[in-house]
């Protein structure tokens, strides 16, 4: 039977997937980030990563700006407050997540 | 990074990747050379104020008092400038690097150490008008506290928070030497001493030393991250 308190239980679907997670990550680390950014260092294609922006702006974690320099279009990225607090939350249930698992013997499993 | 979910009993990997990717940012954020280049030249500009604007009286025993005013009106407004400038430096990298940049708990930290040295030459300045300056010599404690508020401990004490913002343990090593080199070891007060230098000599030359050590780290720190790009 499932244990209804295990950390796994928790985790935010829209959180807990690597390329969000990781937008959400330098987002918090960076205060705000160009869209060019992300897109190189999360290695993706532009519609991909749009795809990913569209799911994290419609739950509410981050605010997309878009603007010009000179005649380049930017889109900045930043982290709203609810965005700041899932990415928290995310991590402390990972680290729950690996302690259970360590400190889970084989009779336990 | 691949775009599937990972499987829930994965969770090393993913933290893992948040921490290398948090990593990655700090690094890319990263303009320490151009904060000690700015420090150094200060440093080395503020030297001729030193000596210029230092008031030396000597009686006819040969004892000399002297009072370093140039450094009083140098430092405040030229450590705001530094700061304003690294502070700037900053944020137009990262911009264009596509980041932002977190300066505001380096400003505060720039704003503090601008306001110490002031305000504990104004503190002893007024405490020996009512009290009697000490006969027998001073405790060490006391030289490395007077040196820890002079500008060049305070510039340490910026660079510590600096280490701290960019995670940069490589800085932190750089800014642990130079303080021992300021407070310790480089007579940063009370200058060098007879008979190789004269009082001002004296003080310039621990300043040269201190400039040229904070350019020297601009220039390492500037061909570790030309190498790491």
């Amino acid at each position: 039977m499932t244990d209804p308190t295990h950390p796994v239980l928790g985790l935010d679907d829209v959180v807990h997937q690597r390329v969000r997670l990781g937008i959400l990550t330098i987002a918090h680390e960076a205060r705000r980030v160009e869209f060019g950014y992300l897109r190189t260092h999360l290695d993706l294609t532009a519609g991909n990563l749009s795809k990913h922006l569209s799911v994290l702006e419609t739950a509410g974690l981050i605010e997309v700006e878009k603007g010009y320099e000179g005649r380049r279009g930017r889109t900045w990225i930043t982290l709203t407050a609810a965005g700041t607090a899932a990415l928290a939350e995310e991590i402390a249930r990972l680290k729950l997540l690996i302690a259970r698992v360590e400190t889970t013997t084989p009779e336990d499993r | 990074m691949t775009t599937e979910s990972v499987p829930a009993d994965d969770p090393r990997r993913l933290l893992a990747d948040v921490r290398a990717l948090a990593h990655r940012v700090r690094v890319d954020q990263r303009m320490t050379w151009a904060a000690l280049l700015v420090l150094g030249a200060m440093t080395l500009l503020a030297i001729p104020f030193d000596w210029f604007g230092m008031q030396v009286d000597c009686n006819p025993d040969g004892s000399c008092t002297f009072a370093r005013r140039g450094m009083l009106y140098f430092w405040p407004p030229a450590m705001v400038l530094a700061y304003a400038t690294i502070a700037f430096c900053y944020l137009r990298a990262a911009r264009t690097r596509g980041l932002g940049a977190r300066v505001l708990p380096y400003a505060i930290t720039g704003a503090v150490t601008t306001v110490v040295f002031p305000a504990a030459w104004l503190a002893v300045h007024l405490y020996f008008q009512s009290h009697p300056y000490p006969d027998g010599p001073l405790p060490y404690w006391f030289f490395v506290l007077d040196r820890l508020v002079m500008p060049w401990g305070m510039i340490g004490v910026a660079l510590l928070v600096l280490a701290w913002l960019e995670r940069n343990v490589g800085l932190l090593l750089f800014t642990a030497g130079y303080l021992a080199l300021v407070l310790l070891v480089l007579p940063m007060n009370d200058g060098f001493g007879a008979p190789h230098f004269g009082i001002r000599a004296g003080m310039a030359v621990p300043q040269l030393i201190a400039g040229l050590v904070l350019l020297l780290g601009a220039f390492v720190f500037a061909r570790r991250r030309r190498r790491s790009l």
